[in-house]
């Protein structure tokens, strides 16, 4: 038996009398199992240590893509399997625990927060939204239609012949720095409105083209915990923006609902 | 189906995941051994990033295959006899 504990989740024992479902850990070989510690239960799994020291897996991360592949989505999968069944705390990938003494010891720890997470959780939802937009697009009306760049043009062309020429140059500058502007004044927009029908937003680093692979720009990356019965309505006011938005170049990406790991990190 | 539905059985790409799982779930201090902070995806493979979960599970379960193609040879067996309800009738 492995004596490392891969903890998946944390859920309240109350809830814990419905099985669990037969999924293999982390490793292929042990099952995964419940490690009851009064009001939280830890779902968990055995990994030999030898096999998964902090080392091997910081390798494994970085030098074997095929390996995170498999094991991120192993874990993605489990817990997504988890959530549909039990209120869940998730946790984030790869967190080991040397022994049960220690882990019972960080529940216990974390017991009175733990509480008020799961009635947080209980009867919500996260959903992502990211929002891509087609920059050169963007950037033509902004070019054509920002006060800032109209401003600036009219002031340009009744300067001498000379001045003319530097100013134009600066100009490109001005528009990408308006462009920014804009993209973020869109977003954030967008990211109120939906606000409004959930419990809480919040804002995520976007990635860049590098690893998205998409041609359009990611210009925004959030998540929204939402009631479930406001689900509908969120969903349908996306697809609102995407039709209405559409042609100006912006796209609307939304997945979920994925187990609130961004509402139930502690502090 | 509903918006909801199609959005759900949507394939997840695997650095949507990533963006998720190794983001920011809960960081419980204490005894944790590993906690993988900032793995740079910018040096991650972008083939194996943006390729959806549903290549993986197909990767991963080709033993379902067979299933399926049993499956498929009953369903086919099942559809020629429906389809040929007249032969039967003129052997009767």
């Amino acid at each position: 038996m492995g004596d490392l504990l891969y903890l998946y989740g944390l859920i309240p024992t109350s809830e814990a009398t419905h099985p669990l479902p037969s999924v293999k850990g982390f490793d292929g070989e042990h099952e995964i199992f419940m490690l009851p510690n009064e009001d939280v239960t830890a779902i968990v799994c055995h990994l030999d240590h030898a096999a998964y020291s902090e080392e091997t897996i910081s390798d494994k991360i970085n030098n074997d893509m095929e390996w995170l592949q498999e094991k991120a989505f192993h874990h993605h999968e489990t817990v997504q399997q988890l959530a549909k069944q039990y209120t869940i705390v998730p946790l984030k990938f790869c967190t080991l625990y040397k022994n049960e003494e220690s882990l019972r010891e960080t529940v216990n720890k974390n017991k009175t927060k733990l509480k008020e997470t799961f009635e947080l959780l209980d009867g919500n939802e996260e959903w992502n939204l990211k929002i891509y937009c087609d920059d050169e697009q963007i950037k033509q009306q902004v070019s054509e239609s920002n006060p800032v760049i109209k401003a600036k043009r009219e002031e340009i062309s009744v300067l001498p012949r000379g001045r003319q020429f530097f100013e134009k140059k600066k100009m490109d500058e001005l528009i990408n720095q308006e462009l920014e502007d804009e993209k973020n004044r869109f977003c954030e927009d967008i990211h109120e409105k939906l606000k409004s029908v959930s419990l809480y937003g919040s804002i995520k680093k976007t990635w860049g083209k590098d690893v998205t692979g998409r041609k359009e720009k990611m210009a925004w990356n959030s998540v929204f915990l939402l009631p479930s019965p406001n689900v509908e309505t969120f969903l349908n006011n996306v697809e609102q923006y995407e039709g209405d938005f559409e042609e100006a170049g912006w796209k609307f990406e939304v997945s979920g609902p994925w187990p609130p790991y961004h509402f139930s990190s502690f502090s | 189906m509903t918006v909801r539905e199609t959005i759900e059985n949507k394939d997840i790409a695997l650095i949507d995941i990533l963006d998720v799982i190794l983001d920011k779930g809960v960081a419980i201090k204490g005894d944790l051994i590993i906690s993988i902070a900032g793995v740079d995806l910018v040096y991650l493979d972008l083939r194996v990033l943006i390729s959806s979960v549903e290549t993986l599970v197909q990767h991963k379960q080709g033993t379902r295959k067979i299933i399926n193609s049993e499956q498929f040879d009953r369903d086919r067996e099942a559809l020629d006899h429906a389809a040929q309800p007249d032969e039967w009738s003129h052997q009767r």
